[in-house]
C-alpha cells in the first residue's frame, strides 16, 4: 500500500485506482490544492482508509480486480463512518447504464477518462466543500441535540408535552422519576387519566372544569397551581405544583407543555415552620398571659382598695337599712333610696372584679375591631388604682376622628397600662404633680398613634441602645420585662413602637396599630 | 364649754363610702360634716372645731398622712381615726406614732368604728375641758397688775410675805393686800390650789 499524505490540513481526498499511473497523474492534480491526500491501489484498502480518516472526497475507478468501485461504493454507503462522504467515479466506461448503476449506489458524480486536469480541480474542489458543510451542520445538530437533552435531563422539574388531547408525546428523566415510569411508558398514555384519573371520554366527568392543565390543552389558557394531588404511575399520591404553557403554532392550538414537580417535601418543611412559627405565638401568648399575671399581682393591694370602697360602703348602707327598718315608723323613700345605693355599689364590686378577669384572661388570640378611645378610657380605670399616689392622675386626649383598629384588645391594653405605669412611677419618682397625659390620633400612614407622655426625670443616654432590650432596666426593683414585651405584643399586632425625649423634659413612648379593614377603607375613601 | 356640739369630720375621697358612712353616723345621731379631699377640710378647719376626724389614710392629691402633720403644725387638739386598706398597717402605725388616736381597716364593723369614735370623741371632750380650765386661768391671770403678778409669782415659789416684803422694800401689810387680791383673782382660797392652776399653764406665761 502506498500511503501519501500532504501538509494540507484541508478536505480529505482519497484517490482509488489500480492503475499506478493513474494515481500519479491524479496525485499531480490535485497536490498543492490545500488537500490532503490518501491514495489506495486496490478497493479493500480504499475501504480501510476511508474508515480511517473519513475523507469528504473519494475518487473511485470502477474497474478495479477483486472489488470493483461498486462493490467498494456500496459498502462505504452502508458504513455509517464513511456514508457521508462524497464518492466521484472514475472509469473509462463512458456509457450512460454505467453512470445510473453509479449515481444508484449512491455516488456523487462521474468523472470520465482520459479526464481534463481543471475538471477533476473544480469537481473535487465542489463536492469537498459541500461535504466539509454538511458535516458541519450535521456536527452542529448533533451539538444542539445534546445541548437541548442535557439540558431536559438536567432539569429537575419533570416536562411533558402533550397534545391537545392531553396525551403525553414528551416525558424528561425527571417527569419519569416523578411519575415513577419510564419515558416509553408515559409516551402515549393519557396526561388527565394518568395523572388524575380522569376519562376525557367520560361525559358526566367532562363537566368538571377544575381538571389541571385542561384549561392549557383545550382553550390554551396557562395555568400555575400549587398543592395539587396527583397520581404516581403506580397509583399512589403526591402533592404537585406545576406551570402548564399552551403550545400554539401560528393560531393553531397543538397541546401544552407542563413543568412539574412533587412538592410534598416542600409543603411538609412549610408545615414545620408554620408549626414552629404557631409554637413561638402561643409561647409569646403564653408569656403575655403570665406578664399579665404579675402586673395584677404587683397591683393586688390597689385593687383590694377598689373592691373594699364598695364593700365598705355597702356595709354602711345596710346598717342604716337596719336602723331604718328597726324604727317605729320606718321611711320607706330612705329605706328603697338605701337599698338602690347598696345595689349600686355591688356593680361597681363586680365591675372592678370584671376588669381584673378580663385582663387576666387566657388569650382568646385573634384580631377584633377595637375602638381605642373606648380601650384608653379602660385601661385609664384599670390603670388608676394606682394613681391614688399621683397627684396629677392620668388625662386622656382622644383626637377625632380616631378611627377603630384591628388588634387584641387585652393585648393592647396590656401594653397601654404597662406605659401608662411606667409613665406614673417615673413621675412620681421625680416628685411631679402634672398628669400623665395619654394620646390618639390617626396619623398619615394609615394606622392610629397613641402616645403615654411623662414628666418623670427622663430616660438615660444609652436608652435607644438597650431600652427594649430583654432584662434592661432603669428601674430598682424592674425586671426589665414590660418594654420587651410590649414591642413583642405591637410587633404581632403588625404595629410599631418607640419613644421620644420631648422638649419639655419627661418621656414620650408611643405605638401604633393597624386600622381595621372598614375604617381604612373609610379613611382612604375620605381623602 | 361642755355644750358646744361635738361633730365627726369624715374626710374621705369615695363618694360611696363618703355618703354612707354620713348616713350611719347620722342614723346614729351624730352631727356629722364631710369633705371630699384633705385639701377641702385644710379649708374649712378652724380651731373652734370640736369632735373627731375619721381620715382616708389613702387619698389622690393631699393624702390622710399629709394632713395629719399639716394639723400637727397647727397645733389643732382634733383627735384623728384614720380609717386604713388591707396592707396599709405600717403606714398606720407611723400615723399613730404623729399622734393619731386610732386606725381602722376597711372594710370595718360598724360597732367598732362607732366605738373608736365614741373614745375619740371623749378624748376630745376631756382635752377641751382641760383646755377650757387652762383657759380660764390665763384670763384670771391676765387681770393681774404687774405687781400682783410679780407677788404671785414669789408665793408660788413659796417666798413668806416678810421676804417679799423685805425684797421688794415694801411694807408687809402692802404684801398681804396684794396676795389677797391675788387669792381673789384667780378664784382661790388654797394656795397649794393657786400653784397647781398656774403650773398647769406654765408653757403659756410668763410667771417670774
Amino acid at each position: 500500500m502506498s500511503e501519501q499524505v500532504s501538509a494540507s490540513t484541508g478536505a480529505t481526498v482519497l484517490l482509488v485506482d489500480d492503475n499506478p499511473q493513474n494515481l500519479k497523474v491524479l496525485y499531480e492534480t490535485l497536490k498543492d490544492k490545500g488537500y490532503r491526500l490518501l491514495i489506495a491501489n486496490d478497493g479493500a484498502k480504499a475501504l480501510t482508509l476511508a474508515r480511517r480518516d473519513k475523507p469528504e472526497v473519494i475518487l473511485l475507478d470502477i474497474m478495479m480486480p477483486e472489488l470493483d468501485g461498486y462493490q467498494v461504493c456500496q459498502r462505504l454507503k452502508a458504513h455509517p463512518a464513511t456514508a457521508d462522504c462524497a464518492v466521484v467515479f472514475l472509469s473509462a466506461l463512458d456509457d450512460v447504464d454505467a453512470k445510473v448503476k453509479g449515481f444508484s449506489l449512491g455516488g456523487a458524480d462521474y468523472i470520465s477518462k482520459p479526464f481534463q486536469a481543471q475538471e477533476v480541480i473544480a469537481r473535487v474542489g465542489t463536492h469537498a466543500r459541500v461535504i466539509r458543510l454538511e458535516r458541519e451542520l450535521q456536527q452542529r445538530n448533533r451539538q444542539l441535540e445534546n445541548d437541548q437533552s442535557r439540558i431536559l435531563n438536567a432539569i429537575s422539574e419533570g416536562i411533558y408535552g402533550l397534545d391537545a388531547s392531553g396525551d403525553i408525546i414528551f416525558a424528561n428523566p425527571a417527569a419519569e422519576q416523578i411519575a415513577g415510569s419510564s419515558a416509553e411508558a408515559l409516551v402515549g398514555r393519557n396526561f388527565f387519566k394518568l395523572h388524575f384519573g380522569y376519562d376525557c371520554q367520560c361525559p358526566e366527568v367532562l363537566q368538571n372544569g377544575d381538571v389541571p392543565v385542561k384549561a392549557t390543552c383545550d382553550l390554551g389558557v396557562p395555568e400555575h397551581r400549587r398543592g395539587i394531588e396527583m397520581l404516581r404511575a403506580d397509583g399512589s399520591r403526591f402533592r404537585a405544583e406545576y406551570r402548564s404553557s399552551p403550545k400554539l403554532e401560528r393560531e393553531a392550538l397543538l397541546g401544552a407543555v407542563v413543568v412539574f414537580r412533587d412538592i410534598s417535601d416542600e409543603l411538609e418543611r412549610e408545615r414545620e415552620l408554620e408549626s414552629a412559627r404557631e409554637l413561638v405565638s402561643q409561647q409569646r401568648e403564653q408569656l403575655a398571659h403570665a406578664s399579665r399575671l404579675t402586673v395584677v399581682g404587683e397591683m393586688a393591694a390597689g385593687f383590694a382598695h377598689e373592691v373594699n370602697q364598695p364593700l365598705t360602703a355597702i356595709t354602711n348602707y345596710a346598717r342604716v337599712a337596719n336602723r331604718i327598718m328597726s324604727g317605729e315608723h320606718a321611711d320607706e323613700v330612705l329605706l328603697q333610696e338605701t337599698l338602690a345605693k347598696i345595689e349600686a355599689q355591688s356593680h361597681r364590686a363586680s365591675e372592678v372584679i370584671r376588669r381584673i378577669r378580663q385582663f387576666v384572661k387566657k388569650p382568646v388570640t385573634g384580631k377584633e375591631v377595637v375602638s381605642i378611645a373606648t380601650l384608653l378610657e379602660d385601661t385609664r380605670q384599670f390603670a388608676e388604682v394606682d394613681v391614688r399616689n399621683n397627684e396629677g392622675g392620668i388625662e386622656i386626649e382622644v383626637e377625632e376622628p380616631v378611627p377603630e383598629v384591628s388588634a387584641d384588645p387585652v393585648q393592647v391594653q396590656q401594653v397601654a397600662l404597662n406605659l401608662i405605669r411606667n409613665a406614673l412611677e417615673a413621675t412620681r419618682a421625680a416628685g411631679s404633680s402634672q398628669p400623665v397625659m395619654v394620646s390618639a390620633r390617626l396619623t398619615g400612614q394609615g394606622c392610629v398613634r397613641v402616645e403615654v407622655t411623662d414628666h418623670g426625670i427622663g430616660l438615660p443616654e444609652d436608652a435607644e441602645d438597650q431600652l427594649f432590650l430583654p432584662f434592661f432596666t432603669t428601674k430598682p426593683d424592674g425586671m426589665g420585662i414590660g418594654l420587651p414585651m410590649c414591642r413583642s405584643l405591637i410587633q404581632a399586632q403588625g404595629g410599631d413602637i418607640g419613644f421620644e425625649r420631648p422638649a419639655q423634659g419627661g418621656a414620650r413612648f408611643f405605638f401604633t396599630l393597624p386600622l381595621a379593614v372598614n375604617s381604612a377603607r373609610a379613611v382612604s375613601g375620605a381623602s | 364649754m361642755s355644750d358646744i356640739q361635738q361633730i365627726v369630720y369624715v374626710v374621705e375621697d369615695d363618694e360611696a363610702v363618703r355618703d354612707s358612712l354620713e348616713l350611719l353616723l347620722k342614723s346614729d345621731g351624730k352631727a356629722v360634716a364631710t369633705y371630699e379631699g384633705a385639701a377641702a377640710f385644710l379649708a374649712d378647719y378652724s380651731e373652734d372645731m370640736a369632735g373627731c376626724i375619721v381620715l382616708d389614710i389613702r387619698m389622690p392629691g393631699m393624702d390622710g398622712m399629709e394632713l395629719q402633720k399639716k394639723l400637727n403644725e397647727l397645733h389643732a387638739l382634733l383627735p384623728i381615726i384614720f380609717v386604713t386598706g388591707h396592707g396599709d398597717v405600717p403606714m398606720a402605725v407611723d400615723a399613730m406614732k404623729e399622734g393619731a388616736v386610732d386606725f381602722i381597716q376597711k372594710p370595718y364593723r360598724e360597732e367598732a368604728l362607732l366605738e373608736k369614735i365614741e373614745a375619740a370623741l371623749t378624748q376630745d371632750r376631756e382635752q377641751r375641758q382641760t383646755l377650757g380650765e387652762q383657759q380660764e386661768i390665763l384670763r384670771r391671770v391676765k387681770t393681774l397688775t404687774p405687781r400682783e403678778s410679780e407677788i404671785m409669782a414669789r408665793m408660788i415659789a413659796g417666798q413668806a410675805n416678810k421676804v417679799i416684803a423685805i425684797e421688794l422694800e415694801i411694807s408687809q401689810r402692802t404684801v398681804e393686800i396684794h396676795r389677797s387680791r391675788v387669792m381673789h383673782k384667780m378664784g382661790t382660797h388654797s394656795l397649794a390650789h393657786l400653784v397647781r392652776m398656774v403650773l398647769s399653764v406654765k408653757d403659756r406665761i410668763d410667771v417670774g
